[in-house]
């Protein structure tokens, strides 16, 4: 843009500018303090309504007392200071939005933060909505291929779903987390991932990652570190859902990862007691339900009569040495449709994803699941709890029936097989071939050594062999006679190939 | 143990105090004096008249204006500005405070409780930046 045209739109803006003088209401603080403010004053303003400060620093009134303003200041409280004027502005706390948004890091208040210029955005969404009521929804029938096997085969999440992923720290929650967004490539489905007080360097490492496998062209980063103000972490997933609704309306799949909500509690109990409002129990106020249960509503599938879409969420939960039955961790358990329980001991036996397929669950279940799969993942699960069982008896005697052999050495191979490297999302058709070698006994002849690399060659082999079957799958969801016929063919082609 | 706000306890001088006679009221005011001491609330003074002194003015109708401006406001702006609050807040006397702040380049700036009419230089050139900003 050359100078005179600056000048020339600075020109006609200023001549086209009208300003509107209006009866403003404002308050005094009367003192700050942790990125709380109290302030005397705005007489009719309304519980999380936006409030300026002197220094372009916005708030949000959360306790409406009877001669003070309980506001969290959203961002730097330093120079804000005792006397200083507020201004209410009627509006609920909104973020702008747009589909430029797609591809950026923002922050907690929806302001770009990766240092690649503003976002435009004509149109804003405010962070607290109603969720979507019973009649504008639609039951979760449409699977979200995660492209882990394990998840897709036992416990298939569905479009609007909301999976709560719950472990231990360092098992790998967050791993299974991006590996999803990591599959959403081409399967039209924009992904929003909310960092809640987690260390920048550890986001970093996420944004390079989903870089890197060209996931930040349909991905939106929501960030509130650990360095930020806790109000920042506590609307932060808020305004992630707020970023989802957007797209939502759009009539697009979105999936939203919350990482993680222990510590959106935790920053909502500092806050709370901040603003003295009484605690309850592990001092945590008492409406951390609530708190938890209006973000995750959120989460949908509409008709098609309101305009369509979904809203998958992955909420994260951290627990303390495997403790489920805390608090937080109870609720979110309660609230969310199921849960993948992901377990230290697990991890360190080599079985990654650490996933604990007995306490996981998913209670949309295989009505989310395309027929192929159902049909090869049926008895999975069973098998493989019975080869827990199984595996746990046999330590005491190596006397045991042909049978049972049989079973433990299936069970051993399932395992095998469910095994999966980080950042190596596996595309469904791929999961139902190698799925269906081992559910029909075609692997339980190969070495458990030897199963990943069977696995890999089967797969490659019968996608350039196997090409019907692969048709209907993609095509129908299932195949027919003549497709399986083609697959035994080439699964024993290949095996008999891989032994020699 | 509940907390006694300032508030109520301007209310309550407020309200033993009322229709009274000078020789009354001066009794009232040693037992309010007697009552603050003992509640070890002394310093809380300042506030509570504060509150007495809005308590007083809402009761009789009276609306206390502080009007900010770069130069001493004339007799007919001050006329103006006094007729259209009466008839907004619907006030039987209103009291205008005179506050001089050169920072304001020009204009009025009306404050009447926790509402702000900003019709100065300052607030307006403000609202163009914000403009420019956010347009360009």
């Amino acid at each position: 843009m050359s100078n005179n045209t600056i000048v020339e739109n600075l020109k006609r803006e200023i001549e086209n500018f009208s300003v509107q003088i209006k009866v403003e209401k404002i308050g005094k603080v009367l003192e700050v303090f942790d990125g709380i403010a109290k302030v005397s004053g705005l007489s009719d303003i309304k519980s999380s309504e936006m409030v300026i400060f002197p220094n372009g620093e916005t708030g949000v009134a959360l306790n409406l007392e009877e001669d003070a303003v309980g506001i969290i200041i959203l961002g730097d409280f330093s120079k804000i200071k005792e006397g200083d004027e507020v201004k209410a502005t009627g509006k609920i706390l909104e973020i702008p939005v747009s589909d430029d948004i797609l591809g950026r890091v923002v922050n907690a208040i929806g302001a770009p933060i990766d240092g690649k210029g503003a976002i435009k955005s004509s149109k804003t969404y405010p962070i607290e909505k109603v969720a979507p009521g019973v009649i504008t929804r639609l039951s979760v029938d449409k699977p979200v291929a995660t492209g882990i096997k394990v998840i897709d085969a036992i416990i298939p999440v569905g479009r609007g779903q909301r999976e709560l992923i719950i472990g231990d720290r360092q098992t790998g929650k967050t791993a299974l987390a991006i590996d999803a967004i990591l599959n959403q490539k081409g399967e039209n489905m924009i992904c929003v991932y909310v960092s809640i007080g987690q260390k920048d360097s550890k986001l970093r490492k996420i944004e390079a990652r989903l870089e890197d496998g060209g996931a930040m062209d349909y991905t939106v980063i929501v960030k509130a570190s650990a360095s930020e103000a806790a109000s920042l972490s506590y609307i932060a997933p808020y305004t992630g859902v707020s970023i989802a609704e957007y797209f939502m309306d759009q009539g697009k799949d979105v999936l939203i990862i919350y990482d993680d909500l222990s510590k959106h509690a935790v920053a909502y109990r500092e806050i709370s007691l901040l603003l003295r409002r009484p605690p309850g129990r592990e001092a945590y106020p008492g409406d951390v339900f609530y708190l938890h249960s209006r973000l995750l509503e959120r989460a949908c599938r509409r008709n098609e009569k309101y305009g369509g879409g979904s809203i998958t969420a992955f909420p994260i939960i951290e627990t303390q040495a495997g403790d489920i039955s805390a608090y937080i961790p109870t609720n979110v358990i309660s609230i969310t449709d199921g849960q993948i329980f992901l377990e230290t001991d697990l991890f360190y036996k080599g079985i990654r994803p650490a996933v604990n397929v007995g306490s996981s669950v998913s209670r949309v279940g295989s009505s989310a699941q395309i027929k192929a799969m159902k049909k090869v993942a049926g008895t999975l699960k069973l098998d493989l709890a019975q080869f827990r069982e199984l595996e746990a008896f046999s330590q005491f005697g190596s006397d045991l029936d042909d049978a049972t052999k049989r079973q433990l050495e299936r069970g051993k191979r399932a395992v095998e097989v469910l095994k999966q490297l980080q950042y190596a999302p596996v595309r469904t058709e791929h999961q139902v071939v190698t799925l269906y070698a081992l559910t029909h006994g075609f692997m339980d002849d190969i070495a458990i050594e030897k199963i990943k690399e069977f696995e890999q060659g089967l797969t490659e082999y019968s996608e350039h062999n196997a090409k019907i079957f692969y048709k209907q799958i993609l095509d129908k969801k299932m195949w027919d006679d003549k497709g399986e016929e083609e697959l035994k063919k080439v699964i024993e082609d290949f095996k008999s190939n891989f032994t020699r | 143990m509940t907390v006694i706000l300032n508030k109520n306890i301007a209310h309550a001088i407020y309200l033993a105090s009322k229709d009274k006679n000078h020789e009354e009221q001066s009794l009232v005011f040693k037992k309010v004096a007697q009552f603050l001491i003992k509640k070890r609330l002394l310093s809380k003074t300042k506030e509570i008249l504060s509150f007495l002194n809005k308590i007083i003015n809402e009761h009789e109708g009276r609306v206390v204006v502080k009007v900010s401006s770069v130069e001493k406001i004339n007799e007919k702006i001050h006329r103006e500005i006094t007729q259209a609050l009466a008839h907004r807040y619907k006030a039987k006397e209103i009291k205008i405070v005179e506050n001089l702040d050169k920072k304001l380049l020009g204009g009025l700036k009306i404050e009447v409780n926790d509402e702000v009419i900003d019709l100065t230089i300052k607030n307006k050139i403000g609202k163009l930046q914000e403009h420019l900003t956010k347009s360009l």
